[in-house]
């Protein structure tokens, strides 16, 4: 059984992390992964039940998880359409796998906006993420967004 | 009163280097597209066999509009079928890729082997007296296999695979490893707001203008040839030294090549009307695409690596793989946002035009600069030819 406050912990780094994305804060998105020891996987449902080891965003080191941010607000400035996220997460399960560590579940959606008209579904699936709790503080030390949505309806700027 | 064979009402422009608008949005040119070039005498890619190594395994994929079953029989041969039963036209495989010793059409139960066979149907014995089994196979189509790639024609008489391959089949080769055993390392698939041909009207001036993660490296290529062949197809090859990183990466790692064996080369095949292969780095990879309307195009981007790699290099190949190239590539995500912005655009009056290098003495094939724009311009003669489109 997992402690009340622990959970609390844990979905305090859940809506970090969605403030962080819908806010196009990258800074505090990689804030939200251990320091030297996060990484960040985006895949479909597709690739992951075929055993077929190709992500969408394969951001298996610190030093990645910091590219990423870089290629975001530095390289494509100016190139991509804009469009606004808004990341829904609700949590499925939670269970211990070591003292302070910890193997979380959660189903999201993300709807996306574009020309300020449509809003639409870009994504839909499960996170599967492993994470530290250190007193009130959780981070990341896995995060894996499966999605169910094999096709995207456009390309993604921003992880989900 | 229309002015082509396609019985499309339509006028081309005078100018060598111009392409009208309309063409990206006019459904009754879409249609005839889909009739006179998606089901017409051109050849598809449609699998490469290693997405479908071992005996019941298939995959599915449209061509135009068409839905195919690209199935390996237990005979170990590969066949393109509709993915349609031959009795009523129910669809028969939903997943993308899976494995089926036969095949059963929910419906009325009839039961094919995996070599298309129809096995049995139900109350058969009430079926007309000149019924055959025979005669009701799931609907072969023609097809051809090159350097383990799959090929589909829906025109029983159109030229064979090599005649329309030409000059691209030793790029083909060489792209894919020289005969290398592959390994599909996975999809990533999307779609992008734009007609199938401005997608395909990628080119090699923009390269290094709108990537700009090309310049930030100091990422130069060096001698590099683009080659037009008569059908259309562009085929393009070019030194690529390495990248000067001068910190601007943390992770240099993801933009070396590291196969010493292989030429520090990028190779890219677009084949008529719309496949792309490229070999950038060390990843292969095969761009499967299809339109779904005159306003959206499907892209399955299928990545491969040398099934007898060490494990070093197998990952390293997987990273570029997942982080380069694709749809959220990070020298390739401007691709796709140039896609969907070249749409909205081109729906207003008038026409574009390729300038860099254009001539209007060229004829396929041709050999045009590295960075030039103008190879495109051949694509689109043989294009304006197969629709009848007149100019002036």
């Amino acid at each position: 059984m997992v402690s009340p406050e622990i959970l609390a912990a844990i979905d305090a780094l859940q809506v970090a992390y969605v403030r962080a994305l819908d806010r196009f804060d990258m800074a505090a998105w990689l804030g939200c992964f251990e320091d030297g020891a996060g990484s960040y996987v985006c895949t479909t449902r597709e690739n992951d039940e075929q055993d077929l080891p190709l992500a969408l965003m394969m951001d298996d080191s610190p030093a990645r998880l910091i590219d990423r941010t870089r290629f975001i607000d530095e390289v494509w400035a100016g190139t991509f359409e804009e469009y606004t996220t808004r990341h829904f997460i609700q949590r499925l399960d939670c269970a211990a796998t070591a003292p302070g560590r910890y193997r979380v579940e959660s189903n999201f959606m993300v709807v996306y906006t574009t020309d300020q008209r449509n809003s639409e579904i870009l994504c839909a699936g499960l996170y599967v993420d492993d994470i530290i709790v250190t007193g009130t503080d959780a981070r990341f030390t896995s995060k894996r967004a499966v999605l169910d949505t094999i096709t995207t309806p456009r390309y993604l700027v921003y992880p989900v | 009163m229309a002015n082509s064979p396609s019985g499309v009402d339509f006028h081309w422009p005078e100018k060598f280097s111009e392409i009208p608008k309309e063409a990206f949005h006019r459904d009754d040119i879409y249609r005839a597209e889909l009739e006179r070039i998606f089901y017409g005498p051109e050849w598809h890619l449609v699998a490469h066999v290693a997405e479908i190594p071992e005996p019941g395994d298939f995959k599915t994929l449209d061509v135009g509009e068409a839905p195919l079953l690209i199935l390996r029989g237990d005979d170990g041969a590969v066949r393109v079928f509709n993915n349609s039963c031959p009795h009523r036209g129910t669809q028969l495989a939903t997943s993308g890729r899976g494995n089926a010793p036969d095949i059963t059409c929910p419906y009325h139960r009839w039961n094919f082997n995996n070599r298309g066979e129809l096995v049995a149907a139900p109350g058969i014995e009430r079926f007309p007296k000149d019924f055959r089994k025979q005669d009701y196979g799931m609907r072969e189509l023609r097809s051809e296999m090159r350097h383990g790639l799959v090929f589909a024609t829906c025109d029983t008489e159109t030229v064979d695979l090599d005649s329309f391959l030409g000059d691209g089949d030793d790029y083909l080769f060489k792209l894919l490893g020289e005969g290398a055993e592959l390994r599909l390392l996975g999809y990533q698939k999307v779609v992008f707001a734009t007609n199938w041909k401005e997608y395909g009207d990628n080119e090699g001036y923009h390269a290094p203008l709108l990537h700009r993660a090309f310049s930030l490296l100091k990422w130069q290529g060096g001698v590099g040839t683009q080659c037009v062949t008569e059908r259309g197809h562009k085929l393009i090859v070019a030194e690529l030294g390495a990248t000067r990183n001068d910190g601007f990466l943390d992770d240099p790692s993801l933009v070396e090549f590291l196969d010493e064996n292989a030429p520090k080369r990028s190779i890219v095949v677009n084949l008529f009307p719309m496949t792309v292969l490229t070999r950038h780095l060390d990843v292969i990879n095969i761009r499967f695409s299809f339109p779904r309307s005159a306003d959206e195009t499907e892209v399955h981007y299928a990545y491969f690596a040398p099934a007898d790699g060490d494990e070093e290099m197998y990952r390293h190949r997987l990273r570029q793989a997942s982080n380069l190239l694709g749809p959220s590539g990070l020298i390739s995500l401007e691709d796709g946002a140039v896609f969907n912005r070249l749409h909205r655009g081109s729906n207003t009056l008038g026409t574009v035009a390729f300038q860099k290098g254009a001539d209007e003495e060229m004829t396929a094939p041709c050999f045009v600069e590295q960075n030039d724009e103008a190879s495109n311009l051949i694509k689109w003669e043989r294009y304006r030819e197969i629709m009848g489109f007149q100019r002036g």
